[in-house]
This record gives structure tokens, C-alpha cells and sequence, in this order.
């Protein structure tokens, strides 16, 4: 079962080890990136940051759809994280289960526009992410666990 | 105006500079509140009022861009207002909740405002002018503590006189029901806390140190003590790595680097891990730690480029989005510095690797040491602290202070020369064995047997209910402190966990907190 849907492209880092994987009982972690997939160094740092307890997988976009999807894994609490609207969008459409994201961390570069403290929206993200709410998919904004929850298309 | 007020505004300030002072906790109430009581003439309650108000924000913590009510400002008032009216620690928190929450709005503005001087550091950075780079790090830096200072000292300017007659009409009643609504409180301090750590797999460890502090009245210290050899016995049994199928043929490679002369001396070392403690001295909300880690690096950079356009390439490289838990910064800085070197000296060098090892790194060691720093050394530094000043004892504050910084300090210092000399093997070595695993594991054991002795030791809820006639009256706390001594603090706190992990808003928590216990003490339920 996937607890949490997380856009974050600082992927795991101490919001996701120390607040959601245990407020959310998550016992696996994917990290689904097709750059990251190949890069033995991003690998290896991530495994570093794995949270005691936790499994780590790090997995393409297709490889995780495919482990989504696959029902020896739904008894597994897990937290997906990728790193750009883009991406969220692709798994999305391949994995019928999500129908909630969290927007977590999108850090502001140029022509983006910040919406929310943590969160900067690009102008080629809009028409996705209206696609996504269109699909009815909740897309909120929380930083931590404790944050309470803002919709994404209430901001742009 | 009086010399008292100015002093207390300068205790605000300090506290708010603590961006320049490597987040080593020096802001925390139990630090701020005894320096209140100091200037007011009343040290001990100081102490006091700087305790109670820390187990109530224990569950605060800063991970990340994710920014907690401003206790500071919220602190130092609510401790100045409470000592200057007489009224003790209720009325301190009635007034540093509502004024942290406020403050840490205004802060939050200013990190907002703060990105709009990226442009001005760019555009030293494309003169190369590492001076002035360093002085706007180090100005807007100040705006923090300077603007809370003057908000601070205007508050006690103009609200000493009216909160003091305010505060006077108070009656009694409504005080005793605050007194026991605080009491209640740290039980949200200790269920954020546990949402944090709590499992499964590791609440035997939670029940251990509420035991030992229940039953056995051990201090936290000791149980602390305990922790750690729990802690170190269990992770001597832990598998070895075996790392899934990761072909081990990597040993082959041998060591066999050529030696390379290091330019950098241990004085630039030293002085990147000094500078590495004013990293968040000009945080703001669009890229973070930034500014900081270009200040941090300057050393390194002035000494292996002359060439002011290389010099100007390598700032403009360092201003990009950077954020990471400042525990853990050296090592980043140490390592990007090895590589600015490599840099320097070797042409073919792709000096875009410098930036993705930066990103690559900054937000696995956040998650390392944020974890390890707030989830275990705070915990046991506060709860060993918090039990000390409660009961007046100004080694409290002290022990804070050193249980947390001797781990932090020395760890930092050596992590800066750790980068530098093993660069990203030292990572890669640390990925091939367990240590992670176990260090890990030892911690949140260790914190989570500190948490579980806290309800016991640091929350002092009872009740006055008896049974009987008054002269042959049983007092149901009696019977319950013969079964499950503070079962009502273990209760309460299981009570806020349960809340919060179904999703509960803190400020709602807090609320039916200071509900139950004043409607408590008004019932006679609760004292």
C-alpha cells in the first residue's frame, strides 16, 4: 500500500527519514528517478540516509511502476518519493493506486514562481498538474507531517 | 526605560543569533529563561519557568525549510512577563504559545524577503568579489536579531504596566487551572516526539525507561546511561552489511591514488569549520543555506584560485540552492573544498561534479544528522536537562548545553577534516560497512528509552480524588501508585500520540490540553 506520494528533489533527506517515514510506518522507501537509477555515487549517499528499520529501493520510473503495481507488494507501507512534477505525472497515469501527492520540495530555479514556502512551480508544470487535479487526484502541500495541508491548485 | 528591559532584549538577541552560533541550542528556553531570571533578580524561577516552557516546545525541532513557532521571542517574554508580575510558569506559557506563533510569522517573512538579495550576491559573485559576499552574508544575518531585539524591548516597554494590572485580575482559580492545564502540556511535547520515534519494533525500549523511571525513581541521566549500553549491546549482534547482490569485485581497485599534495592548510580547514557555524545565518525560502555555504567555503577558495574569473566561476557555484542540517555541513564543505582544489589544478576537470556531489550529498546527511542531533542528543540532553532545572538546579542549563554541543562540536570539527582529507571514499567505506545501520538503530533506541522515562520523571499530574469517608478516605493516586506509579502522565501521553498519529493539528492538541486540565482542576479530576 503506498502511505504517501512525496515531490521532493532533495528526495531523502531529514524531512523524509525523520519525520514521514515514522509518522507514516512506512517500511520501504522508493525512490523513483531514471537518473538517479544509474548513478552509483546518488546511490550510494542515499543508502547512507536509509532510516533504521526501513527498506530502500531505487528504482526507474518503469521499474517502479512495475513494483507498484505488483500485488506480492501491497503489504508493504510505502513511501514514494520522485523529484519533479513530471515525473509524479508518469507514475501517476501508470499507477492506478495514487491518487493523492504530496508536494514537498521543489526548490525554485529559473522562470519557476514560488507558491508555497518550500514549493516553486514552473510554467510547464501548470498544464500538468491541471491534468492531475482533472484526474481527481488530490495534490497538497506539506512539508512535515504536522504541517496541515494546502492544495496545490488553490495557489497557482 | 529601564536597564532590565534593554538586558532582556539583548537575551532576545542572542538567542535570535543563534544562526551564527552553529544552532548549538544556545536559544532554547532553558537556556534564555535562567538569563531573564538573572537580570530580573529572580534566578531560580528563571530556571524554572526556562524548564517548563522547554518540555512543552520539546517537540519542536527545525528539520529541513520547515520552520517551528519562534520560542525564542515567545520565551523570553512569556519568562520576563511571568517573573515581572509574580505569576509563575502558567502564565508564562499562556503568553509564549500565542507570542511564538506570532513571531514566527515575522520570521518567516523575513526568509521570504531575504531571497530578494540573491540578485546582490550574484552579481558579486560575477566581479569575483568574495569581501562583499561575505559582509551581506554576515549584514543580513543581523536583520534577525536585531529586528526581534527592538520587538522584544517594545513589547516590555509598552505591555510591562498593562500585562502586570492584566495579569492582576486574574483570580485564583483560573491560575490553579492554568497551573495544571501546563502540567498537562509537556504530554504533547513527548507524543511529537514519539511520532517521531516511536514503533513497533523499538517501543519495548519505550516501556524500559518508563519503567526504570516509574518504578524504579532512576534519574534521567542514569537511564540515559543504561541507553547507551543497551544501545551498544544490541548493535555488537547486528548482521554484518550484506549489501543485497551489489557485486563485491569493487575491492579490486586498489588504493593506489597518487599522492596529492594538499594546498589547503589546517588553518583554512579550521577556519571553514568556524564559518560552517554562521551557515544559516542568512537562511531564506528560496535557496536556503546558500550564502552560507559560499561564506564557509571562502577560505578554500582564496587559496587555490588567484585568477579572479576562476574565483568568480567557483562563488557563483557555490550561491546555487543549498541545505543541508548544519551538524553535518563540514563534511560537504570539507569535501567540496578537496574538489575545488582538484579543480584548481587540473584543467580537465569537470567542475559541474562539484555542484551534483553537493546536491547529491546535502540531503542524505541532512537525514542522518538531523536525525541523530534532534532525535537523539537533544532528547537526551533536554530530558536530562529539563529534570535538573525543574527542580531549580542551574546545572541543568548546563548539562543541556554540554550533553548536546561536546558530541556536536567535535563531530563537526573533525568532519570538516575528514572531507577534506578522504573526500567522498570515506562516504563509500562508511556505505560498505554497518556502522550507519548501527548507529541508526543505537540511537533511536537510546532516545526512545529517554522518552519513555520523561512522562514519568518531567510531568507531575495527579489526582485528588478519594474514596471514603474523610476520615477512613483512600486516595485513588495511592492505589494507582502502588500498581503503575505516574500511570496518568503515561496515559495522557498515549492519549496526545494516539490524536496526533490519526492526524490531529498541534494547535487543536494544544487546545484540548489546556481544556482537560483546567476543566480538570475545576472538577477536582486533576491537580
Amino acid at each position: 500500500m503506498i502511505k504517501l506520494t512525496r515531490i521532493d528533489d532533495r528526495l531523502l533527506h531529514g524531512q523524509v527519514a525523520f519525520t514521514w517515514t515514522p509518522a507514516l510506518s512506512a517500511d520501504c522507501l522508493i525512490i523513483a528517478n531514471d537518473k538517479v537509477a544509474k548513478d552509483e555515487f546518488l546511490k550510494m549517499t542515499l543508502n547512507l540516509a536509509k532510516p533504521a528499520g526501513t527498506k530502500l529501493l531505487i528504482k526507474s520510473l518503469k521499474d517502479a511502476a512495475g513494483f507498484l503495481n505488483d500485488d506480492k507488494n501491497k503489504k508493504l507501507n510505502i513511501l514514494l518519493i520522485i523529484n519533479s512534477v513530471t515525473d509524479a505525472y508518469t507514475l501517476a497515469v501508470d499507477v492506478p493506486e495514487i491518487r493523492s501527492i504530496n508536494f514537498g520540495g521543489l526548490r525554485s530555479k529559473e522562470g519557476s514562481k514560488l507558491i508555497s514556502k518550500a514549493i516553486a512551480i514552473a510554467d510547464d508544470d501548470i498544464p500538468v498538474i491541471k491534468e492531475l487535479v482533472n484526474k481527481g487526484i488530490e495534490l497538497e502541500i506539506r512539508q512535515v507531517p504536522t504541517d496541515s495541508k494546502q492544495l496545490v491548485e488553490s495557489l497557482i | 526605560m529601564s536597564v532590565s528591559f534593554i538586558l532582556i532584549a539583548l537575551i532576545a538577541m542572542f538567542g535570535h543569533s543563534e544562526d551564527f552560533l552553529g544552532t548549538t541550542l544556545l536559544s532554547r528556553p532553558l537556556v534564555l529563561g535562567p538569563l531573564v531570571g538573572l537580570v530580573l533578580g529572580d534566578l531560580n524561577q528563571g530556571i524554572i519557568i526556562g524548564a517548563t516552557l522547554e518540555l512543552i516546545f520539546m517537540g519542536n525541532i527545525k528539520v529541513g525549510a520547515a520552520i517551528p513557532p519562534d520560542v525564542i521571542t515567545g520565551g523570553v517574554l512569556g519568562t520576563a512577563f511571568a517573573i515581572i508580575s509574580g505569576k509563575g510558569p502558567a502564565i508564562a506559557l499562556a503568553i509564549a504559545i500565542p507570542v511564538s506563533i506570532l513571531a514566527e510569522m515575522m520570521i518567516s517573512a523575513l526568509f521570504v524577503l531575504r531571497a530578494m538579495l540573491n540578485k546582490k550576491f550574484n552579481q558579486y559573485a560575477e566581479e569575483g568579489n568574495y569581501k562583499k559576499i561575505q559582509w551581506l552574508h554576515i549584514l543580513s544575518g543581523l536583520i534577525r536579531p536585531l529586528l526581534m531585539g527592538f520587538i522584544v524591548l517594545l513589547a516590555l516597554q509598552l505591555g510591562a504596566n498593562a500585562m502586570r494590572s492584566f495579569l492582576d485580575m486574574i483570580p485564583a482559580w483560573v491560575q490553579s487551572g492554568l497551573q495544571v492545564a501546563g502540567n498537562m502540556l509537556p504530554a504533547l511535547g513527548f507524543a511529537l516526539l514519539m511520532n517521531l520515534m516511536f514503533n513497533k519494533k523499538v517501543a519495548p525500549y519505550f516501556f524500559l525507561g518508563f519503567i526504570l523511571a516509574s518504578y524504579l525513581k532512576l534519574p534521567i541521566i542514569a537511564i540515559g546511561g543504561i541507553g547507551v549500553i543497551i544501545a551498544l549491546i544490541i548493535t555488537q549482534y547486528m548482521p554484518v552489511n550484506t549489501n543485497d547482490d551489489d557485486d563485491n569485485n569493487e575491492t579490486q581497485e586498489p588504493d593506489a591514488e597518487p599522492e596529492v599534495i594538499h594546498r589547503l592548510t589546517n588553518r583554512d580547514i579550521r577556519n571553514i569549520f568556524f564559518r560552517s557555524l554562521a551557515l544559516e545565518a542568512n537562511f531564506n525560502f528560496e535557496t536556503w543555506q546558500n550564502t552560507g555555504f559560499a561564506f564557509s567555503i571562502i577560505p578554500a577558495l582564496k587559496r587555490v584560485y588567484t585568477d579572479k574569473k576562476q574565483m568568480a566561476e567557483a562563488l557563483k557555484r557555490h550561491l546555487q540552492l543549498f541545505n543541508t542540517s548544519p551538524y553535518g555541513s563540514t563534511l560537504v564543505l570539507g569535501i567540496t573544498a578537496a574538489m575545488e582544489e582538484q579543480n584548481s589544478r587540473d584543467t580537465d576537470f569537470d567542475a559541474e561534479s562539484i555542484s551534483s556531489v553537493k546536491l547529491g550529498l546535502m540531503g542524505p546527511l541532512a537525514g542522518i544528522f538531523d536525525s541523530l542531533f534532534w532525535g537523539t542528543f537533544k532528547v537526551i540532553a533536554a530530558g536530562v536537562g529539563t529534570s535538573l532545572a525543574l527542580k531549580g538546579n542551574i546545572m541543568g542549563p548546563v548539562i543541556f548545553i554540554l550533553i548536546f554541543n561536546i558530541p556536536h562540536l567535535l563531530l563537526r570539527y573533525n568532519l570538516t577534516f575528514i572531507g577534506y582529507n578522504a573526500g567522498t571514499k570515506f562516504l563509500s567505506n562508511l556505505a560498505k560497512s554497518n556502522v550507519m545501520d548501527k548507529l541508526t538503530t543505537g540511537a533511536s533506541i537510546l532516545g526512545l528509552m529517554v522518552v519513555g522515562a520523561m512522562p514519568a520523571t518531567l510531568m507531575n499530574i495527579t489526582t485528588p480524588i478519594t474514596i471514603g469517608s474523610s476520615k477512613s478516605a483512600i486516595t485513588i493516586q495511592g492505589i494507582l501508585d502502588q500498581i503503575i506509579p505516574a500511570v496518568i502522565p503515561l496515559g495522557l501521553t498515549f492519549l496526545v500520540y494516539y490524536f496526533v498519529k490519526k492526524g490531529a493539528k498541534t494547535a487543536y492538541l494544544l487546545l484540548g490540553l489546556l481544556v482537560l486540565g483546567f476543566v480538570g482542576s475545576m472538577i477536582h479530576l486533576f491537580a
